[in-house]
């Protein structure tokens, strides 16, 4: 008997209200949730893109976004240009790595950022670190290539993670070749 | 008092999701290489746990039997993601380091588990208790993980230089091996410790009959 109890419980409209009233109650949280957060979440990401650029160029005062390039940013100083922060990206060892570049305007590396990766933790995401990073510090494109033997004229590998730095230094090779196409451009 | 001391108490160690159950060892692997990041990860488990708990424990009376785990689910997987739109407002640099893994904690077995076992039965200061130590007991055995693992793979804690730079760090407690090599000790150890509780349960038992 208990049985047949149960089986009356388990009428198809019965089971199908319950189901549809706990996503709808999950919903409602989610839309409540999203509601508040989204504009928070917003203004979080253009502060934290701001912060990005400030800390790859620190002489700029300001940021302009250049026009026909999306993601091209020109670093003002006293109105005058004196670097660009671009995006850049390769592929790494588990994925894309994003990154922001900053140039000089003669076309030399100043510093970048990664802003996302899926790099082994504790190997490839040492190339975040400002100790890699400096390997980079004023090269030319033509000097961006990656070599094993310490050396101050190239790019020095990661122990354990040549293929990450490989990718990092592949990216910002193009992002400097592409600002110097730009500024060739704008002489002209 | 006794009792719920024992509610809680149990998923410290008795039950420790990752070193007696075995359970959710996938992040307790892929987040513990630095400690913040575990803490991060612990803590959010710690918090979608005791969250779910409360909230399975509080409709149990209304979930029709049939349906318990699509909707234990959908409860879940809502908790993580109002957990993952507050991080990304609040907290964007956590985000930043877990959001890989925040998703996953929708299907992590631990946290239907205790719905199931324990928050569908039972009421919900009780019910927040079992999810509140077992959520301890994660947090804390990632944390324990990662400490070992930052220590000697990287020679630095919450990335605080410890040994100092002539310290060459072993790479593989920071690969995926050391993971599994810590814990598998763990878990000896903490099957070890209890057998000897059991014996003494045992011994006593026997001496009072």
């Amino acid at each position: 008997m208990a049985h047949d109890a149960h089986e009356q419980n388990d009428s198809v409209f019965k089971v199908g209200i319950n189901l549809t009233l706990a996503c709808l109650l999950s919903s409602a949280v989610i839309a409540g949730t999203y509601a508040v957060t989204a504009p928070i979440a917003a203004k979080t990401r253009i502060q934290l893109d701001n912060q990005a650029r400030k800390a790859l160029v620190a002489d700029a005062q300001d940021f302009k976004a250049i026009e026909g390039k999306t993601g091209w940013y020109a670093a003002l100083k006293d109105g005058k240009v004196i670097a660009y922060v671009v995006p850049a990206e390769s592929k790494g060892y588990a994925g894309a790595i994003k990154m922001l570049a900053a140039v000089s305007v003669d076309s030399k590396i100043i510093d970048y950022a990664i802003l996302s990766h899926k790099e082994t933790p504790g190997l490839g995401d040492k190339a975040e670190k400002p100790a890699f990073r400096k390997r980079f510090a004023g090269k030319a494109a033509e000097n961006l290539e990656v070599v094993k033997v310490p050396s101050d004229k190239n790019i020095q590998a990661l122990t354990g993670a040549t293929i990450t730095s490989r990718a990092v230094t592949k990216g910002i090779k193009e992002a400097v070749e592409e600002v110097s196409a730009f500024t060739a451009d704008k002489k002209k | 008092m006794k009792n719920l001391w024992d509610i809680f108490y149990k998923g410290l160690f008795a039950q420790n999701p990752i070193f007696r159950l075995a359970l959710s060892l996938c992040p307790a692997l892929a987040v513990t290489s630095n400690v913040y990041n575990a803490l991060a990860m612990g803590l959010s488990v710690m918090f979608v746990i005791t969250a779910n708990n409360v909230v399975v424990s509080i409709f149990r009376k209304w979930v029709n039997p049939k349906v318990r785990v699509p909707v234990y689910i959908t409860s879940i997987a809502t908790i993580v993601t109002v957990l993952i739109l507050t991080l990304q407002a609040y907290l964007p640099d956590i985000y930043k380091e877990l959001y890989l893994y925040l998703n996953l904690i929708v299907v992590f077995a631990i946290i239907l588990a205790r719905a199931e076992v324990f928050a569908a039965k039972n009421p919900v200061f009780l019910s927040f208790l079992d999810g509140l130590g077992m959520g301890a007991g994660f947090a804390g055995a990632m944390v324990f993980i990662a400490i070992v693992r930052e220590l000697f793979g990287n020679g630095t804690l919450m990335g605080i230089q410890v040994f100092g730079a002539s310290y060459d760090p072993a790479l593989i407690m920071i690969l995926p091996p050391g993971g599994f090599i810590i814990i598998g000790l763990m878990i000896a150890a903490f099957n070890l410790i209890g057998q000897h509780q059991d014996k003494l349960k045992a011994a006593k038992q026997g001496s009072d009959a």
